[in-house]
Formats: C-alpha cells, sequence, structure tokens
C-alpha cells in the first residue's frame, strides 16, 4: 500500500491515452504510459512501432491528436521543443541535431546550458569552455572542445548531444537509440552516467532496439507494436526476460518472423556464376558524414542474395552508393560480369543493370508531388514511349502489372505516391526497380520503418523476385536477424571495411553481431 | 463571390449564396463547384474578379474594345516570358536573366533589322540569341552546379551590360515590320496570338512528353530523379534552354507590340515581374507544382491591375509598382498557407 503510494509520489511524467495519426498510419493508438524520478524506463519496439513519434510528442516536436500528459501531475500542452525544454525535458536524438559549422563547445553551449539566454548575451569563450571540459571530465570523455562537428565522428557527434542534455538543468531526459552509434566502451561510460543521473532523482526514457541493453540498464520496459502499447515489463517484479521481450517486440515467434527464407528454399546449389566483383576498393568520402571505405573485397553472385550487415555508420550505404557512381573512387575495381566498369553516375549504373533503392526513401526515393504510377515508371519511360510522347496505355499496362505482382495497396493508380503507407511507397520503390530490368539490386535498408507485415512482405517478395526474375541482390540492412532470414551469404561491415564473409551454413547470431561491434 | 480560399487545397464554396441562387442540386452548380474546387481555377478566378473589378470601376473605359486590345497587346510579352520563367521554375530553380535575356534578344534583332533590313533575319536573330542565353544558362546549373539564382544573376548582369554596350544611351526606331504583330485579327493582336499557341504547346510537351515528366519529378525530388537512374543534367540544360527560346520570342513581341523603338533599359526588371505571374499564377517556387495556363493567367492578372490602376488615375508608376507589390504579398500569403516554415 505504502509502496503504490510513493510510487505515485514519484511520477514526474505520465502519458494518457496518446493517439497521433499520419496519413495512411495511426503512428500511436491510445498509448499510456509513466516514468518515475530516478528511473530508466526503457522504450523498445520494431522500426515503426511508434517510440519516435512518441519521444517527439513528449519533447513538443509533434502535437498528439489525442490524449493528454502532465509533467509534474500538471497538464502540459507543448507546442514546441521550446516548452517542453521549459518544463526540464531534453531530448538526445539519432538524427544527430548538431550544428556542423559550429565547434563543439559551441555546440554544446547553444543545445545545452546556454539554450534559453537572450539573444545578444556575451558568450564568453573561457568559461564555455571550462564547463565543458567539466562535463567531457564527468563523461571520461576525450574530445576536443575546439573542433568543429562537422569533423568528428558519428559516436563523438552523439556524445556532443548527450553532454549537450546533461548540461541543462533536465528533470526528464529522452534518449532516442543513444547508443547505435556507440562502441561498447562508449556505452559502458553512458550507462555509468545514466547510473549517477538516476541516483539524483532524474527520470530516463530509453529508446533502443538492442533487447540486451535495455536488459541490462533499464528498471521498466515498455513494448510497442504497431502504435499499440503491449506491456509494462517490471524488474522490481521479476517480469524481465529476454524472451517475452522479444516475443512481445515481433509479436509471432522470431524464428517465423524472420526466416521466409527456408520457406522458399525451392534452388538447389549449383556452380556459382559471379557477376560482380569489387577489387581493392577505396573511396574518398565528400562530406564529413560519408564513411570512406577502406580495401573492400567483395564477390557477388548471381542469383543469390548477399546481406551486407552493418550498424549505423558502418560503411554499408556508401558501399551502395558506390555501385551507382555516387562517391569519389580512391583506388580499386569494381568488375560486372568479369569486366571493368568505371560506373560514373545512376544512369549509368542503370544501363549497367545495376540499381539501387534508397534508404531514406522520403528524401531519395520518392517524387512527392508525382503519382504512383509515375513513380513506378519513372526508371524506365523510354520504354513507354514513341519518340517523346509518352504512350499512356502502353505505361498502365506496365504500371498494373507491377501493382498486382507486388501487390500494391493504393486507392488508385493516380494517386499522389505521398497516400500511400510507407510498406507500399517501399514496394512501388521495387516496382521502380523491376520496371528498369536490373541484373543486380542494392536495397538499403529496405524494411526500416515498415510495420512487421510489411517486412515481411518485402522480404518474401525479394526472395522471390530473386527465382523468378534472375535477378541478383545486395541487402543492406543492420538487423542481424534480418540478414540472417533473408541472405545466402553475409558481409560484415564495420567502418568502411568487410570484417567478415559468411556462408550463410557457418553463421550464428553472436558470431554475426560480434563481428559489427 | 460565393467562394473563399481557406487553405493551400481547401475552397470553401460559400452554400447561403447558392441556396439563395436556387442552383443548389442542379447540373450547373455540379459543374461550377468541379470547376471551382480545382487547383487550376484558382489564378482564373482571380482574372475574373478583376474583370469585375475594371468593369465596376471604370465603367465606359475598361470594357471598350480598344481597352481590350491594348491589355491583350501588352500581356503577350509577358505572359511569353512568365511560361519561360515557368518551366525553370517547375524544376525548382529561378532564372533572373528573363529580362536582361528579352532585352538582348529585342536589342540584336533590331540591329540586325536596322543593319540588313531583312526582317525574317532579324527575327531570327532574335530568338537563337535566346535560345543561346538560356542554353549558357542551362550549361552553368546542370554541368558547372552554380545554384540558379547566382548564375543567371550573372547572366542578367552580364547580358544588360551587353545591350548598353551595343546601343550606348541611343534609341533604336524605324522598326517598322515589327507591328505586324500587333495587327489584330477580330481583336487579339497576332502576336497575343502565337503567345496562346505557344503556351498551348508547352501545355502539351510538359504533359505528354517524358521530358515534362522529368520537368516535374525534378522539382519534386530532384535528389530522388537522379538516385532513379534518370539523367537530370540534360532534362534541366533543355529546360533553361526552352525558357531561354521563348525569352527571345518574347524580345520580338516585345518591340512588336510595344513602342516599336526601344533603348538599352528595355524589359529592365521583366524577371521579377515574370516571377510575380508565375506566383499569381500558383506556381509553387520550391518546384514540381504549376501548369503555363498558370504562368499566362498570372501575366494576364498583372496586366489587368496595371490597366485598372491606370484608368482609375493612379498613373504614376510608383504608386503602380507599390499596388502590385502589396497585392502581390496578399495573393502569396494566401497560397502559402499552411505551410510550416519558408527560406
Amino acid at each position: 500500500m505504502t509502496r503504490t503510494s510513493k510510487e505515485n509520489n514519484n511520477i514526474i511524467l505520465k502519458v494518457h491515452n496518446i493517439t497521433k495519426i499520419f496519413p495512411g498510419v495511426v503512428a500511436l493508438n491510445r498509448v499510456s504510459i509513466d516514468l518515475r524520478a530516478g528511473e530508466i524506463h526503457g522504450l523498445l519496439g520494431q522500426n515503426g512501432a511508434g517510440k519516435t513519434t512518441l519521444l517527439k510528442i513528449l519533447y513538443g516536436a509533434l502535437k498528439p491528436d489525442e490524449g493528454k500528459i502532465y509533467v509534474y501531475n500538471k497538464e502540459v500542452n507543448f507546442n514546441s521543443p521550446t516548452d517542453a525544454r521549459k518544463h526540464g525535458i531534453v531530448l538526445v536524438s539519432q538524427e544527430l541535431i548538431v550544428v556542423p559549422h559550429l565547434t563543439v563547445m559551441e555546440n554544446i553551449a547553444l543545445l545545452g546550458f546556454k539554450w534559453n539566454e537572450k539573444s545578444f548575451s556575451r558568450f564568453n569563450y573561457s568559461e564555455v569552455k571550462d564547463r565543458v571540459e567539466k562535463i567531457f571530465h564527468m563523461l571520461d570523455v576525450s574530445i576536443d572542445p575546439e573542433a568543429k562537428v562537422k569533423d568528428i565522428r558519428a559516436a563523438e557527434k552523439m556524445l556532443v548531444q548527450i553532454a549537450a542534455a546533461l548540461s541543462v538543468d533536465a528533470k526528464i531526459i529522452l534518449l532516442d537509440e543513444a547508443t547505435s552509434p556507440l562502441s561498447p566502451e562508449d556505452v559502458k561510460k553512458l550507462f555509468n552516467i545514466l547510473e549517477q543521473l538516476k541516483e539524483k532523482g532524474i527520470g530516463i526514457i530509453f529508446v533502443t532496439h538492442r533487447v540486451k541493453e535495455a536488459l541490462s540498464i533499464c528498471d521498466r520496459i515498455t513494448v510497442l507494436r504497431n502504435g499499440l502499447k503491449i506491456k509494462t515489463f517490471e524488474k522490481d517484479k521479476g517480469e524481465i526476460s529476454e524472451y517475452d521481450i522479444i516475443e512481445a517486440i515481433l509479436g509471432i515467434d522470431p524464428k517465423e518472423f524472420y526466416y521466409v527464407k527456408d520457406v522458399h528454399e525451392t534452388k538447389v546449389s549449383r556452380t556459382k556464376e559471379e557477376i560482380l566483383r569489387i577489387e581493392n576498393l577505396s573511396t574518398i568520402p565528400k562530406s564529413p558524414v560519408e564513411v570512406p571505405l577502406a580495401n573492400i573485397n567483395l564477390n557477388i553472385y548471381k542469383g543469390e542474395i548477399t546481406a551486407i550487415f552493418g550498424l549505423m555508420g558502418s560503411g554499408k550505404t556508401e558501399l551502395g552508393k558506390t555501385l551507382i557512381g555516387l562517391t569519389k573512387i580512391k583506388s580499386g575495381k569494381i568488375l560486372i560480369m568479369g569486366r571493368e566498369v568505371k560506373i560514373k553516375s545512376p544512369n549509368h549504373a542503370k544501363s549497367l543493370g545495376i540499381f539501387y533503392i534508397p534508404e531514406d526513401r522520403r528524401n531519395e526515393g520518392l517524387i512527392h508531388n508525382l503519382t504512383v504510377s509515375q513513380n513506378i515508371t519513372i526508371s524506365s519511360l523510354e520504354q513507354f514511349s514513341k519518340g517523346i510522347f509518352i504512350d499512356n496505355t502502353k505505361e498502365i499496362t506496365a504500371v498494373k502489372t507491377i501493382v498486382n505482382k507486388l501487390n500494391i495497396i493504393t486507392p488508385s493508380l493516380n494517386a499522389l505516391i505521398t497516400k500511400l503507407s510507407g510498406g507500399n511507397q517501399q514496394k512501388s520503390l521495387v516496382g521502380r526497380a523491376l520496371l528498369s530490368k536490373p541484373k543486380i539490386i542494392i536495397l538499403d535498408e529496405p524494411t526500416v520503418g515498415l510495420d512487421i507485415y510489411a517486412k515481411r512482405e518485402i522480404r518474401k517478395l525479394t526472395r522471390d523476385m530473386v527465382i523468378s526474375e534472375d535477378i541478383t541482390v545486395l541487402w543492406l540492412t543492420s538487423d542481424p536477424d534480418e540478414a540472417l532470414g533473408i541472405a545466402d551469404r553475409i558481409a560484415v561491415m564495420k567502418d568502411g571495411k568487410i570484417k567478415a564473409i559468411l556462408e550463410r551454413a557457418d553463421i550464428d547470431r553472436e558470431t554475426l553481431v560480434k563481428y559489427a561491434l | 463571390m460565393g467562394l473563399s480560399i481557406r487553405s493551400k487545397r481547401e475552397i470553401k464554396i460559400n452554400m447561403s449564396l447558392v441556396k439563395r441562387l436556387g442552383i443548389e442540386g442542379t447540373a450547373l452548380y455540379q459543374f461550377l463547384s468541379r470547376i471551382m474546387l480545382s487547383e487550376a481555377f484558382r489564378p482564373l478566378a482571380v482574372v475574373i474578379m478583376l474583370y469585375f473589378a475594371g468593369s465596376i470601376l471604370a465603367p465606359h473605359y475598361f470594357l471598350s474594345a480598344s481597352n481590350q486590345k491594348l491589355i491583350l497587346q501588352f500581356v503577350a510579352p509577358l505572359g511569353l516570358i512568365a511560361t519561360g520563367e515557368m518551366i525553370v521554375i517547375l524544376m525548382g530553380s529561378i532564372d533572373l536573366s528573363a529580362g536582361s535575356a528579352t532585352a538582348a534578344s529585342a536589342v540584336l534583332s533590331a540591329l540586325t533589322y536596322l543593319t540588313y533590313g531583312n526582317f525574317p533575319l532579324a527575327v531570327l536573330v532574335g530568338i537563337l540569341i535566346g535560345l543561346l542565353i538560356g542554353m549558357i544558362n542551362g550549361f552553368m546549373v546542370a554541368k558547372l552546379k552554380i545554384l540558379s539564382f547566382v548564375g543567371t544573376l550573372a547572366s542578367m548582369i552580364i547580358w544588360r551590360a551587353v545591350v548598353v554596350w551595343l546601343i550606348a544611351g541611343k534609341l533604336l526606331y524605324g522598326l517598322i515590320p515589327y507591328a505586324t504583330l500587333a495587327m489584330p485579327i477580330g481583336v487579339v493582336p497576332i502576336g497575343t496570338i502565337i503567345v496562346v499557341l505557344i503556351v498551348v504547346s508547352i501545355f502539351l510537351l510538359l504533359k505528354f512528353t517524358t521530358f515534362g515528366r522529368y520537368l516535374y519529378a525534378i522539382g519534386g525530388n530532384e535528389e530522388a530523379v537522379r538516385i532513379a537512374g534518370v539523367n537530370a543534367d540534360i532534362v534541366k540544360f533543355i529546360g533553361f534552354a526552352i525558357a531561354g527560346l521563348l525569352y527571345g520570342i518574347g524580345g520580338i513581341i516585345h518591340i512588336g507590340h510595344g513602342a516599336l523603338a526601344i533603348d538599352p533599359w528595355t524589359a529592365y526588371g521583366y524577371e521579377l515581374n515574370a516571377i510575380a505571374s508565375c506566383v499569381l499564377g500558383g506556381i509553387a517556387l520550391s518546384g514540381g507544382i504549376g501548369n503555363p495556363f498558370g504562368a499566362f493567367l498570372g501575366a494576364l492578372t498583372l496586366t489587368l491591375l496595371i490597366d485598372i490602376l491606370l484608368l482609375i488615375g493612379f498613373t504614376q508608376y510608383s504608386i503602380q509598382q507599390i499596388i502590385t507589390g502589396i497585392i502581390l504579398i496578399a495573393a502569396a500569403s494566401t497560397l502559402t498557407r499552411g505551410a510550416r516554415f519558408a527560406k
């Protein structure tokens, strides 16, 4: 009895029945959670489960469609992150919100302890530097406070954000996938600091997709799936077990969910025919966020799915983009069917039979002002034209075939692509690739942000495509289970290098993850 | 009017007015509501409103045949230049050289005529100069990767300087054959008919060709178009070139529909009128949205506005410009209502 009342008094943040609807998807459906003082509350779920949306609402960056938020038992209504910060809430985001052309200490000051100062107050450099150095000392990190943020590593950028958040006198800290770019040692340091913050009575919401990390640090874990709250597990009540949590996250048995391959294993192993070979390839980054590739050697065999598995910043996207001519090659060779090629542009790559479907669907994939049909045919218009004119009947026929084959759900072929759900948008991009009749399709994190059924559909579809269209696939992913489920071979990348190339038969999850960390 | 603009996409029809008119549920109402709800109707609505305003404010003069002919004569060059500007804006770029390109085409055409006395040759020279300027702009943006704002700013400065240098302080006159363009068929000058035909062809070009599809796509998301394997550089080059071609033709019509005489500052500031026409015509400056009819109607809106201001006694250029500017702000703010931020 006393315990319950004490817990209630301790609640510093309460979210009640929050609903958020985006066009075509219910991101959060009547979700309620609470946060106690001195607690680390894990928030787990698949990509697209609603974790980030919930954090953005708590931070005032999004407004909920329904529901209430209470901070210290008082209802609040955030119109912007400024409002949230005034209530002592800070966010450390996976999206790396830093100002690249300012120094580390300027960033920490502006995003952190000086965020709310008057516009023209004095910026005392030595004072700021002292303070930043103290924070770094506490965090036990060594980053040069005077370095430009654009020149530091992704992991260091995350630490800068964390330092900035800690420098604010925050009561509630929201950590969104803060550990993804960090090395295991950095994670350990961060966890020590989180423990210290707990002692001070600060409440932390810890969003992650790494179950083991959550198990080791969280007092409670809430699992979201497809915008619904599944359950809150409590450590004190002995409820936290890895198996239960993974089952809650996935909704079905993990094995059934990932292993689409076995169901479709129809191919007998035959002599391997090499379609693409990368020899000693190194690149020069064009921007500070680009990871340089170092001495990549990789053979891709016809009719196989090769997964490139690596975490954020491992260089897998850069490898994909190198194959469509978007990076600057320093040395090394690319050979297609034994012939050396110098890939100049995506247009050139397309003519060589290589098609890349980007990870960043919104910015690099979808053409927002065009219809579903126009988005699908943009890469293959020359097939549907007479002279300079587009042959509409031919175009529509081709689109209809693709829409049926890939089971794209759309109100009409002439609906804007933005009206579709994420899964159907992704399928439209796959359709775009297929119409251009490629030999090799590179799929970069093709299931990120999709709900689990769409994920499964994309995987199954890719498998079918490999078998029926004789297409070779490079599947870039940061999800080890996905890599294990879909691939014939897995290449593990880290820091722009290939750490290992594993045949499916001799891989287990532990080995795979060990290479990537 | 029974129409009020609520947000970027939503137009609310005033139901009480509809009920009073007794047309609710009729085929006429269905027809009217379909037109009024369509995006393309909005620039037309403004033009219709201005026609009402003109006939009320200057009852005897505004609707007279001579005034209508004047409007049609003056809208032609601007309508064409705005259509060229629109092609560039649809790609998400901007072209500041429109005014200078028009002037350079006009002046070189006029000089050719005055030197050789060959009118067809003079027309050809004018058009080719426009095309050349457009191609240079396209090369700068597509190949040298110069921001269109900067590249065409340089173009604007250079071509104006060329014009000033060529005819320093002089007035070119005696350009009689150009007047053919102002001869009316009915009340519509030949030049205006040419412009309308060009606007229709550009519409068809954008709607039914691969080039048009790529152009809109580039305006929507150029990065995605490139990654999709489209050679966006060629499309952009052609886009700028066609825009230049239209400025060239615009330069010829500008002489014919103007005073038949040109000075070095001819068509000065036309790029801004062209951009304003595009804004009034519902062409999104962020790219990818709009059509040539919008650009033409935007030009007509500006022309009508100036005409009405003249008729009601605002003969001073500065006052006209101030009022035009204010109306542009008002129009732009309704068009972008609902946007989260602007740059």
